[in-house]
C-alpha cells in the first residue's frame, strides 16, 4: 500500500527503480513456465495430436456410456459432498464466530487439527471406521437399528462420508469470516421490528452470509471434482470418479491421447467455475483455498 | 439475539450441541487411528481384546518406512527453502514493484494451488518421463515446489503488504544500502510471513500424495507413497502407527507455529 502512496525522496528512488521490478519475480515465473506450463499444454496437446490428429479423443469420451457414468458419478458425489458440507458446516461456522472465545479456540484448533492431518491417514481411519465389521457397522447393530451390516465403503456412500469429513473446515472457515463481520444490530433491528427468531434466521443471518456460504460452497465442489485419493480409496474399482479415470489413462492403458482429453475436460470445468467465483466475488477470496 | 452467544436462548443448546457433534465428528478418526496403533488385533477389531507396541517395533523394523521418511524429509527442506526464496523475490516484485502485468502475474502465481492436482501430476509425469526426471530427487522437488510456491507467495506477500515501507525508506535515507535495509529492517519485520511460507510449504510437500505416486520409482518413494502402496494391499496396523507418528508431528508443527506467533505478538 505505503509504496505506491509514498512521496519521500526515497520513495521516489524506488518507485523509479520499481519499473524493473519485476526481475524479482523471474526465478518462480520461469520455474512455473517450465515445471507447470509447458508440461500441462503438453498434455492438452497430446489429447489432440495422439494416437491421431483431432478430436477423436474427445467423441470417445463424451460418446461412451462408461466414461459419461464416470462424469455423473463425479458431479453427484461433488454436489451431495457440497450440500452437506454446507448445511452442517453452517450452524458450526455461526458458533464459532460468537461463541466465548476459549471454546471457540478448542473448536478451531480440532479444525485446524484435522485439516492438516496427514490425508492417507485420515481415509486410512474412515476406511477401516467404515468396513463391515468396522466400528460404525457393529455400534448400529448393537443398537438394534440394523440386521445385517451395511455396505458403507467401496462405494459412492463411503466417499461422500470421507470427502465430506474432508471438505468440512474448507466450508466452515471462510464462513466464520463472514458471520463475523455482519453486524449484530443489523440483527437486533430485525428483531426490534417485529422478526421472529426464524425470520431472523432465514431472512436476515442467511442471506447475509450468502456471499460466504457460495464461495465456500463453490470451492468445495471445485475441489470434490478433482480429488482423487479419497475416491480412489473409499471408493473401490466399481466407482470411479473422474481423477482416478485420468491417472488410470495414464498409468494403467497408458492412453495419453485419453488422458489428456479427460484432462482437459477437468480443467476447462474447474477454471470456469473459478471464473464464476472471480465474477461474483473479486479476486479477494481466491487465497482463503490456504 | 442470533449473534449475541449469551442471548440466543433455546437456540443456543441446538447450535452447541451440533458443534459439539461436528467437533467430534472430526476428531473421531484421529483419535481412533492413535488407539488402533496399539490395539493388538491384525484385523482391526475395535475395542481391541489387548494392547500392544508390536506395530510400533514393526515400523522401525522395517527399512523401508525410515527409507521413506528419510527421503519426504529431504524432499520437504529442500522444498521448504526453495519455496521462501523464490516466493520472497516473487512477493517483492508483486508489493513492490511497478510494472504492468502485475495483477496477472499474481493470478498466475497462485494458480498451482486452484488446479486439480491429478492434471499436474499426470501432466508432470508426462514431461518428466520424456526429459528423464521421473524418478529423481530432483524431479520430487521440482514437482513440490510448484505445488508449495502459491502458498509461500500468498504468505510473504501479505506480510509485506502489511509492513510499512517508509521504514525501509527511512533506513536507506539514514544511509544503508538498500539490500541493507531490506535484510536488517524489512526482512526481521516479515520473519512471521517467512515462518509461516516455510510451514505451509513443509507441510505441502511433506503430505503430497498425488504428484509423488506418479514421480516415485521403486528405489526413490516418500512417506505417503510408502502409506498409499501399502494401503493398496491390505489395512495393516502399522499404517495406523505410522499414521499416529505423522499426527503427532502435525500437532508438534501446529503447536510450533502458534509459539511462534505469539513470541511476535509480543
Amino acid at each position: 500500500m505505503s509504496a505506491v502512496t509514498e512521496t519521500t525522496a526515497a520513495g521516489n528512488s524506488e518507485r523509479a527503480r520499481g519499473t524493473s521490478g519485476w526481475a524479482y519475480a523471474l526465478p518462480a515465473l520461469l520455474l512455473l513456465l517450465i515445471f507447470f506450463v509447458v508440461p500441462v499444454v503438453g498434455l492438452l496437446l497430446r489429447s489432440v495430436l495422439e494416437p491421431e490428429p483431432g478430436l477423436g479423443n474427445y467423441a470417445t469420451l463424451f460418446g461412451s456410456s462408461t466414461y459419461l457414468r464416470i462424469f455423473l458419478n463425479t458431479f453427484m458425489v461433488s454436489a451431495v459432498v457440497t450440500a452437506l458440507s454446507v448445511v452442517i458446516g453452517f450452524p458450526v461456522a455461526w458458533m464459532l464466530a460468537i461463541m466465548p472465545s476459549r471454546w471457540a479456540s478448542v473448536v478451531f484448533a480440532i479444525l485446524l487439527l484435522s485439516m492438516w492431518t496427514n490425508l492417507l491417514a485420515r481415509t486410512y481411519a474412515w476406511m477401516v471406521l467404515l468396513q463391515r465389521t468396522g466400528v460404525i457397522n457393529k455400534t448400529l447393530m448393537n443398537l438394534g437399528l440394523i440386521d445385517q451390516p451395511l455396505a458403507l465403503v467401496n462405494n459412492l456412500v463411503g466417499v461422500t462420508i470421507g470427502m465430506t469429513y474432508i471438505m468440512l473446515p474448507f466450508v466452515i472457515l471462510p464462513l466464520r469470516g463472514v458471520i463475523k463481520a455482519i453486524d449484530p444490530a443489523i440483527l437486533q433491528a430485525a428483531s426490534l421490528c417485529g422478526a421472529t427468531r426464524w425470520q431472523c434466521l432465514t431472512r436476515v443471518l442467511i442471506p447475509l452470509a450468502l456471499p460466504g456460504v457460495a464461495a465456500g460452497a463453490l470451492m468445495v465442489f471445485v475441489m470434490s471434482l478433482g480429488y482423487f485419493v479419497t475416491p480412489a480409496l473409499l471408493g473401490g474399482t466399481a466407482n470411479m470418479m473422474l481423477a482416478e479415470m485420468i491417472a488410470q489413462f495414464v498409468q494403467s492403458l497408458v492412453n495419453w491421447g485419453m488422458g489428456g482429453a479427460a484432462a482437459f475436460v477437468l480443467l476447462v470445468v474447474t477454471l470456469c467455475i473459478y471464473g464464476i467465483q472471480l465474477r461474483l466475488f473479486g479476486a479477494g477470496r481466491l487465497g482463503q483455498g490456504a | 439475539m442470533l449473534l449475541d452467544f449469551d442471548r440466543l436462548g433455546a437456540w443456543k443448546w441446538v447450535l452447541v450441541t451440533i458443534t459439539a457433534l461436528v467437533s467430534l465428528f472430526l476428531l473421531l478418526p484421529i483419535v481412533f487411528i492413535a488407539a488402533l496403533s496399539f490395539g493388538n488385533s491384525q484385523w482391526l477389531i475395535f475395542p481391541p481384546p489387548g494392547w500392544t507396541l508390536r506395530w510400533y517395533r514393526d515400523l522401525f523394523a522395517d527399512p523401508r518406512w525410515l527409507e521413506a521418511a528419510w527421503t519426504s524429509a529431504r524432499i520437504a527442506i529442500a522444498v521448504t527453502v526453495l519455496s521462501v526464496v523464490l516466493g520472497l523475490f516473487a512477493s517483492l516484485a508483486l508489493t513492490r514493484g511497478n510494472f504492468r502485468g502485475r495483477e496477472v502475474l499474481r493470478a498466475f502465481f497462485v494458480t498451482p494451488m486452484i488446479l486439480p492436482v491429478v492434471v499436474l501430476a499426470v501432466a508432470l509425469y508426462a514431461f518428466f518421463l520424456k526429459i528423464g526426471l521421473n524418478g529423481t530427487f530432483l524431479g520430487f522437488i521440482l514437482a513440490h515446489l510448484v505445488l508449495a510456491l502459491p502458498f509461500s507467495v500468498i504468505s510473504i506477500s501479505n506480510a509485506l503488504e502489511g509492513f510499512d515501507k517508509s521504514i525501509e525508506d527511512a533506513a536507506i535515507l539514514c544511509g544503508a544500502s538498500p539490500w541493507e535495509a531490506r535484510f536488517r529492517v524489512t526482512l526481521p519485520a516479515i520473519s512471521h510471513g517467512l515462518f509461516a511460507a516455510a510451514i505451509f510449504s513443509f507441510l505441502v510437500s511433506w503430505d503430497e500424495v498425488v504428484v509423488a505416486i506418479f514421480m516415485a520409482s521403486p528405489t526413490l518413494q516418500t512417506l505417503p507413497v510408502k502409506i498409499w502402496t501399502t494401503l493398496r494391499q491390505d489395512l495393516t496396523p502399522v499404517i495406523a502407527a505410522a499414521s499416529t507418528l505423522l499426527v503427532l508431528f502435525t500437532i508438534a508443527l501446529m503447536l510450533l507455529a502458534a509459539l511462534v506467533r505469539k513470541g511476535m505478538k509480543k
